[in-house]
């Protein structure tokens, strides 16, 4: 167990940071280490980027307020503007 | 007097969609989305004499939604420390030793991770998956992913330590992940 070995979780945190970050030189090569030895991990890094496009791609669908609502919010504004 | 270039009569037809669908992503609520979009009409309204016409009346209104999606983000941020004191959820993951379980360690999906996932039933299932992370989580995740900003920023916004910026994508990640698997691979 020296300062390479990281566990799992950790090398889970590594994962997502580097989606976003570049890590450190410690860090790179406690990742690459475990990822050597670790499929599951492996799998994790690759779902994980998987997850990360499909959230960008779905988070910009577009949606609509509908009508009815927006009558709602037009009646407020309109109560309000007459009150102030 | 500026003011004519405003026209506020046709505020809602002309801008609650757009306003909404860009508050709604944001917040995570339909609620709060359509309260952020009724409070900026009324602010618009009451502060339209500063309108000084620099900005189109369009971008003027997302000015005021975006600062209205920030003091909502801050008031959420509050709540942080309530949310970070449940760590059993991470905890779930790894063993003592911090490796995957059994239970819930990543399975093969099967799938060309460069392709989309193309089908409806997948988009509501990352919906409802999405939907059991909590609030501040789902923030987070619209804010990385839709505005694209970095840690530094949404750490800033919400009022947290970058610290406790990671635990919180960390977990949502890992529960996002587990679910999709749970949901939509064995399913």
């Amino acid at each position: 167990m020296g300062m390479l070995h990281i566990t799992c979780k950790k090398a889970t945190l590594l994962i997502i940071k580097k989606e976003e970050k570049k890590l450190s030189w410690l860090e790179r090569w406690q990742l690459r280490g475990h990822l050597t030895i670790c499929s599951l991990c492996r799998k994790f890094e690759i779902q994980s980027a998987f997850i990360s496009r499909i959230a960008k791609e779905y988070l910009q669908s577009v949606h609509l307020l509908g009508e009815e609502k927006k009558e709602k919010i037009q009646e407020r504004f309109e109560a309000d503007r007459a009150g102030s | 007097m500026n003011y004519s270039v405003l026209n506020p009569d046709k505020w809602v037809s002309n801008y609650a969609d757009i306003l909404y669908a860009y508050a709604l992503p944001r917040v995570s609520d339909t609620v709060v989305a359509e309260d952020l979009v009724q409070e900026t009409f009324l602010s618009a309204w009451r502060a339209r004499d500063n309108y000084k016409g620099e900005a189109s009346e369009k971008n003027w209104l997302f000015t005021i939604l975006k600062n209205k999606i920030i003091d909502h983000y801050r008031k959420k941020g509050k709540d942080i420390v309530q949310s970070m004191s449940d760590s059993a959820i991470t905890e779930r993951f790894f063993d003592e030793a911090d490796h995957w379980t059994q239970d819930d360690k990543p399975l093969d999906w099967g799938i060309d991770y460069q392709q989309g996932p193309e089908t409806k039933e997948f988009y509501s299932i990352l919906e409802s998956c999405r939907k059991k992370l909590q609030k501040l989580q789902q923030s987070v995740f619209a804010m990385k992913y839709l505005d694209d900003l970095d840690a530094t920023e949404i750490c800033k916004a919400l009022g947290i330590t970058s610290s406790n910026y990671w635990v919180l994508i960390h977990r949502a990640k890992l529960q996002l992940r587990a679910c999709l698997e749970k949901n939509w691979i064995n399913s």
